[in-house]
């Protein structure tokens, strides 16, 4: 166990609707999201005092939006990133606590992902109209290789090459993913799929199907992160942070893809940390967020964080092991592939959720904690919920990771 | 063979750190960045040596050949560059004369001249000089150049 184990919490959490477009500034949505997550918490905006986001030069900035909600920050930090920033500014937050720089911090992503700059690469209307290519765009460009799928696609290309895995085991993901999101009230893609509806879904770019990208998407999502002591007065069940990894990174031969393995991840080189600090093991965990930009991006740290071996991911994945009352329930909000896409913090909130069992589905009794454990009814609180990861993803060289646990279950 | 790429609509901005690469490609060569210091060699031109930290770096001129590591076949067009060109191949192409004693290695990508139909992981490419609108700048693509014992194709 590390020296930090458990001596701080996420006390808040709060997000906007899943919006496509949002019609709104990234400043209004953030405002919403930290205004919710503070109501959840039952903070006041004097208790804040520090606050931090992550961003691609498309949102707005901590001091703006404290600005705005009359909060007034003794610390505030703006970071360029994407799906390894969250469990990273976490770390960042308990770092700054532990220092005494401040006393409650908030963390949001907001984004107008779809009708702004949109993370799969195309301007709003559709190809990206004329651009420059400069620094290493110069590259990416005339290799006519710019988007996330395009990279990613790469090392999952000689995945399945290398390990005899086919994109049926992509499926399986999507499907549980799914399955997830027809219990989530708040998810864009609700509609149960098949493993069948998977592999007719059209091309994006082999070895990807539209089935296997997640969905871009308007919103704004925060949490807050404080000490024990601070936790126990608030108003929801703390959230303990048992362990975690920052923007963990893997041997790099000057270039991601010079690696001798592509897709040998980073998680690989964060899962002793993660679970030593943490002092725990894999059988511990009751369910995880895994990073789901793609199918792919959840199957491959399901091997590097060793929840098995190496290359075996798709016979992991069969049968629905990912789905809630199975044995790895993952993604339980449906994640960015049928929730919404936030570049990876709306995962880390569904756990938190998950572990105060006040997950908001339809049972009407959630927010006191009652669930019927009823998925045909709408449920999708998982049973007895103690200990949860959430395994981010910023490249295949860059991973960021957390392990909380609960008090309630 | 896929369809025109529209250089016209990407303008590439040379810096500090690849002007001299982009000088080698309208010679028809293929760079890539070597350090004085300790010879390896890497791509893209980052500015110093990750074996050594030099900063002292020279240029290899390879022989512009190697062998197809992975690919994906782009359906759906990012840039409007490539509008015409989908569908299309980028290929991750090893190669063949940087390999160095401790298994490092370089691999750069890039849009074949060839079909989804004829590519497979494993085989050989040559790399082509293709001319664009501005005499300044030529681009490197790649064919498929022989045949291969050991490939793997994707099946659907
Ligand atoms: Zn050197």
């Amino acid at each position: 166990m590390g020296a930090l184990t458990d001596k701080y919490c996420i006390v808040g959490v709060g997000e906007t609707p899943h919006m496509r477009p949002s019609n709104r500034t990234t400043f209004s949505m953030a405002c919403e999201a930290v205004k919710k997550a503070m109501a959840d918490a039952g903070l006041e905006p004097r208790e804040i005092d520090g606050m931090t986001s992550y961003q691609a030069g498309d949102s707005t900035s901590s001091s703006h939006v404290a600005t705005a909600l009359g909060i007034r920050l003794n610390y505030s930090l703006d970071i360029v990133g994407g799906g390894s920033s969250t469990e990273a500014l976490v770390a960042h937050a308990i770092g700054l606590l532990e220092a005494g720089y401040c006393k409650v911090i908030v963390i949001f992503r907001s984004m107008n992902g779809r009708s702004g700059r949109r993370m799969g690469g195309q301007a709003p209307s559709g190809p990206v109209p004329p651009v420059r290519a400069e620094g290493d765009a110069q590259f990416y460009m005339h290799w006519g290789w710019t988007s996330p799928a395009q990279w990613f696609g790469m090392s999952a290309m000689r995945y399945l090459r290398d390990t005899g895995t086919t994109t049926k085991a992509f499926a399986e993901v999507a499907v549980a993913h799914r399955y997830h999101a027809s219990l989530n009230p708040k998810a864009i893609m609700r509609t149960p799929i098949t493993i069948e509806d998977h592999q007719r879904s059209r091309w994006v770019v082999k070895p990807f199907r539209l089935l296997d990208c997640c969905l871009e998407t308007d919103v704004a999502a925060a949490l807050i992160v404080t000490s024990r002591e601070r936790a126990y007065d608030l108003r929801q069940p703390p959230v303990f942070i048992m362990g975690g990894t920052a923007r963990t990174m893997a041997p790099n031969s000057a270039w991601n893809y010079s690696r001798p393995e592509i897709h040998y991840v980073a998680g690989n080189y964060g899962r002793n940390r993660l679970f030593g600090m943490a002092g725990i093991s894999h059988k511990d965990i009751d369910l995880i967020s895994c990073y789901d930009a793609f199918t792919f991006t959840t199957l491959i740290q399901l091997e590097a964080y060793g929840f098995c071996g190496k290359g075996e991911a798709g016979e992991f994945v069969k049968g629905g092991r990912l789905q809630i009352d199975h044995e790895l329930p993952c993604n339980l909000s449906g994640g960015h592939l049928s929730e919404g896409y936030t570049h990876g913090i709306s995962m880390v909130i569904e756990n938190v959720r998950q572990l105060r069992h006040r997950v908001d589905d339809a049972c009407p009794g959630w927010a006191e904690g009652k669930h019927t454990y009823d998925r045909a009814a709408g449920c999708r609180q998982v049973k007895h919920a103690r200990i949860a990861a959430c395994l981010g993803w910023g490249t295949e060289t860059t991973s960021s990771s957390l392990i909380l646990r609960g008090i309630s279950a | 063979m896929p369809g025109p790429i529209d250089y016209s609509k990407i303008t590439i901005v040379p810096d500090f750190d690849t002007a001299e690469w982009w000088a080698g490609t309208k010679q028809h060569k293929y760079l890539v960045r070597q350090c004085k210091a300790c010879g390896h060699k890497w791509f893209p031109p980052f500015p110093a040596c990750n074996k050594c930290t030099s900063m002292e770096l020279t240029w290899y001129e390879t022989a512009g050949r190697g062998v197809i590591h992975s690919y994906v076949v782009v359906t759906q067009p990012i840039l409007s560059a490539f509008v015409e060109a989908v569908p299309y191949v980028v290929a991750l192409i090893e190669l063949d004369d940087c390999h160095e004693a401790d298994g490092s290695l370089v691999r750069v990508a890039g849009v074949l001249l060839n079909d989804e139909a004829e590519v497979a992981i494993g085989l050989p490419v040559t790399v082509v000089f293709e001319h664009t609108p501005d005499p300044n700048i030529v681009i490197p693509r790649w064919r498929i150049s022989g045949t291969a014992e050991d490939t793997w194709k994707f099946t659907e």
